[in-house]
């Protein structure tokens, strides 16, 4: 059984239909990367795992548990976190609070702080800035506090939506091997990418998402080399 | 005028304006969250009122549909006016329910909310009006036990006399003041509230119930109303069904004053409009009210956004 499974989902906005028919599946342990012209869905994809959008039809279930009419808060408490398109963090909130607001869904105290000061471990230069204000910091940071603060509920499912937008290239080598070590600490990572080479190359399977629909997937190595991909997505 | 009179009116001033504060910070929490004027706020503060009133005296007026019923028990006033205000808080909630949260789900515009609390602030002013009259109520004056009705001191030759209750609404708005803050910057609850307020879909990704800090914010809002009211009347008397509209739109000019939905604004502004009132000469006495509006209008002509409010252009 898979960890997440998305069964036929179709979305609409008003009259448009964002995504039609839709069915994918991440297992426990996967990296799995859904790559796609910008309005193909992605975004709205995890949207809806995150249970912020209504289904026109479908299901959704994380670990056998049907979540499709809970709400999002519920949905954080079950173990799916989403670091959201744009970043946003609290801006008039310090990164310590950011990060402690991440855990609001946990009551262990003694763990909460422990998880803080591995996120600062992970990301130093969050921990240098820990007392000012969210708002303050750059992109390519903001980036990496959205990325912790989702951490911080301690999910089995991180949703990451665009982690590498508006970043320099550094820096998103450096987002990307942190994705990395998060999944092999164990955590199932559905990632929604622009890069998509990048996303690729650090992911186990790939979904890639035309005007709604997924038109084809598989392996992401595999992906990597095929005809249909380099033409369309790795501008081969 | 001299020092002892600015003396006197800068304490008539800081123990009203104290109250302003209270008031106005349950504008200000339900703003920040929602975006929005709750309107039946001046209406919370008169029901406020008359339930420490009632707890505490056990019985009503002469007049109106519940004339002649009394309960059977009083509350000491310490514990009536917790109880009143804890009931105010939840009309507070009531009124999310019933006014808000049924033009939320539908998407409606946040200009029809307001609407809506204005329509059930004359619901609710009615109400107390059919049950209870329009008569002015008094608490009497052993609510606050066996103490001097006013303290009395020399500055400069003279007499300057503040009343006891004027100094026990200060306290108590200090206290209250103090309560809210720690419960916004230090709690959980609270720190889910500024998120709540910052961005609405950020919080639910972070698991936060919105609907329940709606919920609690309403609470928070209805309590300082009805606290407020409360302490109104207990210095001037509860007077009538409309005791709140005049402090309803007090209130308004307040967190406008202090810019809408800052919390230090909404303190600030309360202070300054209590303040200001406190100095006008008592030959003009009867344009008190008008001050907070004229005050109102110098401020907002030089900071629109208020005193403590964030610019109105928001960086994007």
């Amino acid at each position: 059984m898979a960890l997440l499974e998305l069964e036929n989902l179709s979305i609409n906005y008003g009259a448009i239909q964002a995504v039609r028919n839709l069915s994918l599946e991440v297992n426990e342990g996967e990296v799995v990367t859904l790559i796609g012209a910008n309005g193909a869905g992605k975004t709205t994809t995890l949207r809806a795992v995150s249970r912020l959008l209504k289904l026109r039809e479908g299901a959704i279930r994380f670990d056998g548990v049907d979540i499709t009419n809970r709400p999002s808060h519920a949905v954080v408490r079950l173990g799916i976190a989403q670091s959201p398109e744009g970043r946003q963090v609290l801006a008039r909130q310090s990164i310590q609070d950011n990060l402690l607001l991440g855990a609001y869904v946990r009551n262990d105290r003694q763990a909460i702080r422990d998880d803080i000061s591995r996120m600062y471990k992970l990301f130093p230069r969050l921990e240098e800035r820990k007392t000012q204000l969210a708002g303050t910091l750059s992109g390519g940071e903001q980036q990496m506090l959205a990325i912790a603060r989702a951490m911080m509920s301690r999910p089995r499912l991180l949703l990451l939506d665009e982690p590498s937008l508006g970043l320099a290239p550094l820096i998103i080598l450096e987002i990307f091997s942190i994705i990395r070590n998060l999944n092999a600490e164990g955590v199932s990572i559905l990632l929604v990418e622009q890069n998509a080479k990048l996303a690729m190359q650090n992911s186990n399977r790939t979904y890639v998402l035309e005007a709604g629909q997924i038109t084809f997937s598989g392996q992401s190595q595999e992906l990597l080399s095929d005809e249909r991909v380099l033409h369309a997505y790795l501008g081969a | 005028m001299g020092t002892a009179q600015i003396i006197q009116n800068l304490l008539n001033g800081i123990s009203i304006g104290s109250v302003y504060a209270i008031f106005a910070l349950g504008y200000t929490l339900v703003f920040s969250i929602l975006g929005i004027i709750n309107f039946a706020h001046g209406a919370v503060f008169t029901l406020g009122a008359y339930f420490t009133y009632t707890l505490t005296v056990g019985q009503f007026g002469i007049n109106g549909l519940l004339s002649g019923v009394s309960l059977d028990t009083q509350l000491p006033f310490a514990a009536s006016i917790i109880v009143g205000s804890i009931f105010a808080g939840f009309v507070g909630v009531l009124l999310e329910r019933l006014a808000f949260k049924p033009l939320r789900t539908r998407g409606a515009d946040s200009l029809l909310a307001l609407v809506s609390s204005l329509g059930v602030a004359l619901v609710l002013v009615n109400v107390i009006q059919y049950l209870v009259g329009a008569e002015i109520y008094t608490f009497p004056q052993e609510v606050y036990g066996d103490i001097k009705p006013a303290i009395m001191f020399e500055v400069a030759g003279e007499i300057i006399v503040i009343r006891t209750v004027q100094v026990i609404i200060f306290a108590v708005c200090m206290v209250v003041l103090a309560i809210l803050g720690y419960i916004i910057s230090r709690t959980k609850a609270g720190k889910a509230l500024q998120a709540v307020a910052e961005n609405q879909i950020t919080a639910s990704l972070l698991g936060i119930s919105v609907d329940r800090i709606i919920l609690f914010t309403f609470f928070l809002s209805g309590f300082l109303g009805g606290l407020a009211g409360t302490l109104v009347g207990t210095s001037f008397g509860i007077a009538g069904p409309y005791f709140g509209v005049s402090y309803g739109l007090k209130g308004l000019a307040v967190i406008v004053l202090g810019g809408l939905g800052s919390i230090p604004g909404a303190v600030l502004g309360g202070m300054v409009i209590g303040l200001a009132e406190a100095f006008v000469p008592p030959d003009y006495s009867a344009y008190k009210e008008a001050v907070a509006f004229a005050f109102l209008f110098v401020v907002l002509l030089v900071r629109p956004q208020g005193l403590l409010g964030r610019s109105l252009i928001q960086k994007v």
